[in-house]
């Protein structure tokens, strides 16, 4: 079981979308989740669904990978399309249940939400389907270079995420080494009242945590040992490059922000 | 600097992220078909152990390490579809907890087990607090709630989770001040150069 986790959800194909620098994805994202805001009547939600299947087919990314950002997302929707038809009171009664009455605008209304929910995970996801976790993590050091100058640690922040996806992991396989370790010498996690509950999982966490500071102190003095000495005049095997092809997406982003600001009913 | 630095902050962030999910490993710890998660126990330790600052910036990679797409929130959900969720606010708020929870002790002269305990419970505060409001702000602004979606019904469905928070924060508290008589701080470790 914990073997079959997935870390990071990148699905290496060929396509436009992958092409793209992550610089421009994450700022396209960012623009995105700002626009689709901006649709609250039906041209405008038409719009924005039309920008989702297009992006969609453009990634080249199987359906299927999509559903699955979605399926944590459905609870979510259905929630808020119930509450807007049962409480949104506008427009023509369409049926009575139980003392409540739904109205055409609560159905609109809840559409329209779950729409608008919707394509923002899957612009989301868009993102993290079509770029590596190497990617993001250098698009993320180069925005935040600028800020280096107010104390921000830019690059050792892009390093500790590096590491920390690499420990999550092992982390996982030595909880389950010390449960099985303590389980040996008769812990029982799953018995008593919840105060002894309590007091056995010290029996887990303390062990847990004096290996993880060991595994730290180990990791660091490997690093010191080669050298490591921050991230002043440190090269890059993959160096990211802004092409034509970058500025293109920010323009067609941008556009479909001007279309949707268009048709909005003000 | 320090190379440890970097490598215990990401340690805490993968910590997080175990802590999130623990459900994986102790199946028993669903309960009433809700997975129970450690992350706020695992953030008041991040400001107890590692200080203010660093627990900090621990909460802080693990907010965007979780958006960029690793598995290290509740349910092994990851991506940045997460900012979508009401429940963003409860994630943001950790990066606050673990900086108020390493302030009060660093603040003290000589931290007591119950000036842990207070600091993990003034931490906790801050965590309901903005994460209660994060879920109301996200009805209402985000997805349109109508007037019958009201702040108290928010904080009733808080309450449950809250209760098991206090009992976890107290023995986090607990596990805090045991902790450094087991766990040796480095002596070797060279500073690092350029770094800040």
């Amino acid at each position: 079981m914990l073997q079959n986790i997935v870390i990071g959800q990148y699905i290496p194909v060929d396509s436009p979308l992958h092409r793209l620098d992550s610089r421009a994805k994450i700022l396209c994202l960012l623009a995105l989740a700002v626009i689709v805001f901006l649709a609250n009547e039906f041209w405008s939600y038409t719009a924005l669904v039309t920008t989702v299947i297009l992006f969609v087919v453009l990634s080249r990314v199987p359906l299927k990978f999509f559903l699955k950002g979605l399926l944590p997302i459905f609870i979510l929707i259905i929630f808020t399309f119930f509450l807007h038809a049962f409480f949104t009171n506008e427009g023509a009664v369409l049926f009575s249940v139980l003392g409540f009455s739904v109205y055409s605008g609560g159905i609109e209304q809840g559409v329209y939400i779950s729409v608008r929910i919707g394509s923002l995970v899957v612009f989301a996801s868009l993102l993290t389907l079509t770029t590596t976790p190497i990617d993001l993590t250098d698009g993320f050091e180069s925005f935040l270079r600028p800020f280096k100058r107010f104390g921000l640690p830019a690059h050792e922040m892009a390093l500790m995420m590096s590491i920390s996806i690499r420990l999550i992991p092992t982390l996982l396989l030595e909880a389950d080494r010390i449960l099985k370790a303590q389980a040996a010498r008769g812990a029982d996690f799953a018995k008593g009242s919840l105060r002894t509950r309590l007091e056995t999982l010290t029996a887990f966490i303390i062990p847990l945590f004096v290996r993880s500071f060991k595994r730290a102190e180990d990791m660091a003095t490997a690093m010191d040992a080669r050298g490591y000495r921050g991230g002043e005049g440190r090269t890059k095997l993959r160096v990211l490059k802004w092409r034509a092809r970058d500025t293109i997406a920010c323009i067609i982003v941008a556009g479909v922000g001007v279309v949707l600001a268009l048709l909005r009913d003000f | 600097m320090k190379s440890f630095d970097i490598v215990i902050i990401a340690m805490f962030v993968a910590l997080m992220g175990v802590a999130a999910n623990i459900t994986v490993i102790f199946p028993f710890l669903v309960i009433a078909g809700i997975p129970l998660t450690f992350q706020p126990f695992i953030a008041v330790l991040a400001g107890a152990i590692l200080g203010s600052k660093k627990g900090a910036l621990a909460m802080v990679v693990y907010t965007i390490v979780g958006l960029f797409g690793a598995p290290v929130f509740a349910q092994l959900q990851g991506g940045p579809g997460i900012f979508v969720r009401p429940t963003f606010g409860f994630i943001l708020s950790f990066i606050v907890v673990a900086f108020v929870v390493g302030k009060i002790i660093e603040k003290s002269r000589d931290p007591q087990l119950a000036t842990y305990c207070i600091a993990g419970i003034v931490g906790l505060a801050f965590n309901y607090l903005i994460g209660t409001n994060w879920v109301y702000g996200a009805y209402v602004f985000g997805f349109d709630a109508p007037d019958q979606f009201t702040y108290t019904i928010v904080w009733l469905g808080m309450l449950p989770l809250f209760i098991k928070d206090i009992a976890f924060t107290i023995a986090a508290g607990i596990i805090a001040h045991k902790l450094p008589e087991f766990v040796k701080r480095p002596v070797v470790g060279t500073r690092v150069q350029g770094g800040s």
